[in-house]
């Protein structure tokens, strides 16, 4: 190397000299025996580098569309069981994301029924904070009707606005059918009594029997359905074969799923818990009382 | 990396132009004569899964035949330097990082598809006919023509796929690609559908159903039988 | 006779080797040995001689079932008739009018409940025999075997065991199924490992399960809502079942259920003929009467505070569902069950126990007996292969 180097020329002398190593180490591997220890290690060593790299870099790369992907998701359960937009509109990212501006997210605590801010409402995850030891809690066996056995103290609700003006009230719900846990929202009018909408994102019931609670047709028949009784206590339930509207009492009753007695069973123990005093009871409670009062 | 030279390139073009009747030998036979599913019997395990719908399985046969034609692809391109010893464990990080690279973009790109999915993306990785090409053929023939294995094979995965697929949500269903064909009881029409054909045992009957159809048209498929049963009237005496 | 010999023998040469109609001989083989003794004579110096063939064999079994055809018939229409009358009908709504009216609709007659039983008895019945054996003979012809007498067994045992209100198109759908991919696809009679009846059921099950299973398909009037007993206990337990029904009624057969398997009685009865003349094994029957007398005592003795089913004793078992036609006609199936005494002796127990299982500790089937002896069925070449091993081995140390 001469004095008169420039920088740029000794970083690109370095760079052509590394190349060069690396061609001289890349050629010594090359010429080792395949099945020699050395040459064993640099290859699982290379090929593990190279995998590394490509597979973190897809990750990294891919991820901020997979979170949003996965909120969408959610958003787009919300936003249709309210009625605000139709689930064939729901493919479309844009739509949802609009509807989503009219609603919003509130946490509340289940005992007391009250609104709460003890924990970010934007990363709370009802799932997680069931089986957490502060934030869950076990539900008694004699309570424990929709078999779910754990829940979270707090629950997300959402608020849907329309013009300013409370226009519904979604509720997340889970239970236990027959092979797996139902988890969906239950979307009600702004009365807190009348049924809006119900779905379920995730669940593994046996398909074309049980599986039919994601049948838009079977869901339709929950709109207008009552949830409490006269006497205040939850009375909405699933009944075997049909619905007959002219019968007394049929503004609290649902079809039941054909052939699906035991997943029937626990639709119909999931409304039963979560509109009761352990679930979101003491919260629509003072909901209804603020109603009455005129503030959302 | 100087491993990829301006020769080397051009060696691959001229592979493609030298072996071009073999290259449309390797991707037609596995498609009937020598379907992994039908004759070889290998990745039946997601072929039972994924069927119940028909956009589940394109999906999954788009993914499973990318990711047998690129593994095969990587996997010749340095066959020449695995060590035996550790060979079976270099295809299988390579065939996973394909398939966890594939498994991310589908979770960003086809949401739902991908939750529909879920685990058997990443069952890729067990499929005994990526493995079984890696193995069989990546590692003795060059890339260009692993690659068009690999994806000769892929194809004729889907394609065994596709049809369980279009039986299952057809008459389990009574839609395609979600688009109801036949309309059910369930929803006001006149279809019973049939709830055996949504649970996975069914693609067990179908793929039975079509090993038999392929065997009756190709006889030559048929395997020797392990023994022969002596039939009860031309049973004559005299032993 | 002698002339209907004579004409079947003038046709033969048109379907033996050579003949203009070659292809057709097994339905003429079919109808030959159906009505008279094969004429096959056996060659060569050593050999059995026993008057049991398959035919006969077959034919038996048919024989045993007869008290169930005559009760399915009688309790189908005795259960429809006391629907109808609770709900004050007249008369039904569909084509069995035209014979029916003119009979009455009384339970007290006794003529009415069996004739209406049997137009629902005989439909499925019939296009059961139709259909099934369609697929048999085209199997025969294709594949040049005889039609055998064991497809009367299957068609009349399939029959007994559908719900009294099936459509007709899912009989002609299930019994296929049963016959081709039970029996056929392995080489027909003597090679399935199946029971075809019941893989035929089992097929009708998972396909159209509300039409399999539930509340209203046990009694045949349209939106008669009527558990079986066996649906009762599942969901409420013995106190709901004493309430609704009495152990003799379960035992005589006059409870909604599947049309032939009601009957305890008539089932026992068969089962006491196929024992006496030796077609099905007693070590069989015995044997899955043990292992139900077995595991049902053992869930008793543990108990439970959430799972009613625990608490049905044995004797419960035996008269609900269709255990007692199961351990009579499915689990004794020559073809599907071990070969072996000893074979059989737990073959059968595994059944006993497997059924009682399913139907106490899963909670989607309650009856068990039709999926435990499908399940057992497979393992029935294993037990076989256990069996004979040990005997070796038993009889190899002797030399040592």
């Amino acid at each position: 190397m001469s004095k008169n180097d420039s920088p740029m020329n000794s970083k690109n002398n370095t760079v052509s000299g590394l190349k060069q190593k690396l061609d001289q180490l890349l050629g010594k591997i090359r010429a080792l025996g395949n099945d020699s220890l050395e040459k064993t290690i640099a290859v699982a060593v290379g090929v593990s580098l190279f995998c590394a790299v490509f597979v973190s870099l897809s990750a990294v790369a891919l991820r901020p569309l997979q979170v949003s992907n996965k909120k969408l998701d959610i958003d787009k359960n919300i936003v249709t069981v309210a009625g605000l937009i139709s689930e064939a509109e729901a493919s479309d990212g844009d739509k949802v994301r609009a509807a989503l501006q009219s609603i919003e997210t509130r946490l509340i605590d289940l005992d007391s029924g009250e609104y709460t801010d003890v924990v970010d409402v934007e990363t709370f995850n009802a799932r997680k904070a069931a089986g957490d030891p502060e934030l869950g809690l076990i539900i008694p066996r004699k309570d424990d009707i929709a078999h779910i056995k754990r829940r979270s103290k707090l629950s997300k609700v959402y608020l849907v606005k329309q013009n300013g003006q409370l226009d519904a009230l979604i509720l997340p719900v889970n239970g236990y059918g027959l092979w797996s846990t139902m988890y969906g929202f239950l979307a009600l009018e702004a009365d807190g009594e009348t049924v809006r909408g119900i779905n379920f994102y995730d669940q593994a019931e046996t398909p074309g029997l049980g599986g039919e609670v994601v049948n838009p047709r079977w869901r339709g028949l929950w709109k207008g359905k009552k949830v409490f009784g006269s006497d205040g206590e939850p009375a909405l339930r699933l009944v075997k074969g049909n619905v007959d509207p002219s019968k007394a009492g049929s503004e609290y009753q649902v079809d039941g799923l054909a052939g699906a007695t035991l997943t029937s069973t626990g639709v119909s123990n999931l409304i039963k818990y979560w509109m009761g005093q352990n679930g979101f009871g003491p919260f629509l409670g003072k909901f209804k009382a603020k109603t009455l009062e005129g503030a959302a | 990396m100087s491993a990829v030279s301006d020769n080397e390139v051009k060696g691959l073009i001229d592979e493609i132009k030298d072996n071009q009747e073999e290259l449309k030998q390797v991707v037609r036979e596995p498609l009937v004569d020598n379907n992994p599913i039908t004759l070889q019997v290998l990745g039946i395990c997601s072929a039972l899964a994924v069927t119940s719908q028909l956009t589940t399985t394109l999906t999954m046969c788009i993914a499973l035949t990318s990711v047998t034609a690129f593994s095969s692809a990587s996997i010749s391109l340095i066959r020449n330097h695995i060590p035996s010893s550790i060979r079976i464990i270099v295809q299988m990080t390579i065939i996973a990082s394909l398939v966890i690279v594939v498994d991310q973009i589908l979770k960003a790109f086809a949401y739902e598809i991908a939750k529909s999915l879920s685990v058997f993306v990443g069952l890729i990785i067990t499929n005994c006919i990526v493995m079984g090409r890696a193995e069989a053929y990546a590692m003795k023939n060059p890339p260009i023509m692993s690659f068009f294995d690999g994806l000769g094979n892929g194809l004729g995965y889907s394609l065994i796929l596709i049809i369980v697929a279009v039986i299952r949500e057809l008459l389990g269903s009574g839609s395609l690609l979600g688009y109801t064909i036949l309309p059910t009881v369930q929803n006001g029409g006149w279809y019973v559908p049939n709830g055996l054909l949504l649970l996975p045992p069914s693609a067990f009957f179908i793929i039975g159903l079509l090993i038999w159809c392929f065997r009756t048209w190709k006889p030559e498929q048929v395997e020797q039988p392990d023994f022969k049963i002596m039939p009860a009237h031309s049973a004559e005496g005299g032993h | 006779m002698a002339s209907t010999r004579q004409f079947l023998d003038s046709i033969k040469p048109h379907f033996v080797e050579g003949g203009r109609l070659q292809k057709l001989y097994p339905i003429y083989e079919m109808v030959d040995t159906f009505i008279y003794t094969p004429g096959d004579v056996t060659h060569g110096t050593v050999h059995v001689r026993d008057i049991i063939d398959l035919k006969r064999t077959m034919t038996y079994v048919v024989v045993a079932t007869v008290f169930c055809v005559l009760m399915a018939c009688y309790n189908t229409g005795y259960q429809a008739n006391l629907a109808m009358s609770e709900a004050g009908l007249g008369s039904v709504e569909n084509w069995r009018r035209i014979i029916m009216d003119s009979l009455g609709y009384s339970t007290l007659n006794p003529l009415s409940n069996f004739i209406h039983g049997l137009l629902y008895f005989l439909p499925v019945y019939i296009v059961t025999l139709a259909v099934g054996g369609i697929w048999e003979v085209l199997f025969a012809v294709v594949r040049k075997h005889d039609v055998n007498e064991g497809f009367l067994v299957t068609s009349m045992l399939y029959a007994l065991i559908l719900p009294p209100t099936i459509p007709l198109w899912q009989v002609a759908l299930g019994i296929s199924f049963g016959v081709v991919i039970g029996k056929e696809v392995f080489g027909g009679t003597g090679k399935n490992f199946l029971n075809p009846a019941l893989t035929g059921r089992a097929f009708l099950y998972f396909a159209y399960p509300a039409y399999m299973s539930g509340d209203s398909v046990w009694v045949a009037m349209d939106g008669y809502s009527g558990a079986t007993p066996l649906g009762v206990a599942a969901a409420g337990g013995m106190d709901a079942v004493n309430q609704g029904f009495s152990w003799f009624q379960s035992f005589l057969g006059f409870i909604p259920g599947s049309m032939g398997e009601t009957s305890t009685l008539a089932c026992l009865i068969g089962a006491a003929f196929l024992m006496l003349t030796k077609v099905g094994s007693y070590r069989i029957i015995f044997g899955v009467f043990l292992g139900m007398f077995f595991t049902s005592t053992l869930f008793n003795v543990i108990g439970s505070d959430t799972n009613p089913m625990f608490g049905m004793p044995w004797h419960w078992h035996l008269v609900l569902g269709g255990f007692a036609f199961g351990m009579t006609y499915m689990a004794t199936d020559p073809v599907s069950a071990s070969q072996t005494n000893p074979g059989r002796w737990i073959y059968g127990f595994l059944i006993g126990v497997m059924t009682v299982l399913i139907r106490v500790v899963n909670p989607a089937y309650p009856e068990g007996i039709m999926l435990a002896i499908l399940f057992v069925n497979i393992f029935a070449q294993l037990i076989d292969y256990a069996v004979i091993q040990v005997n070796i081995r038993r009889r190899a140390k002797r030399y040592v």
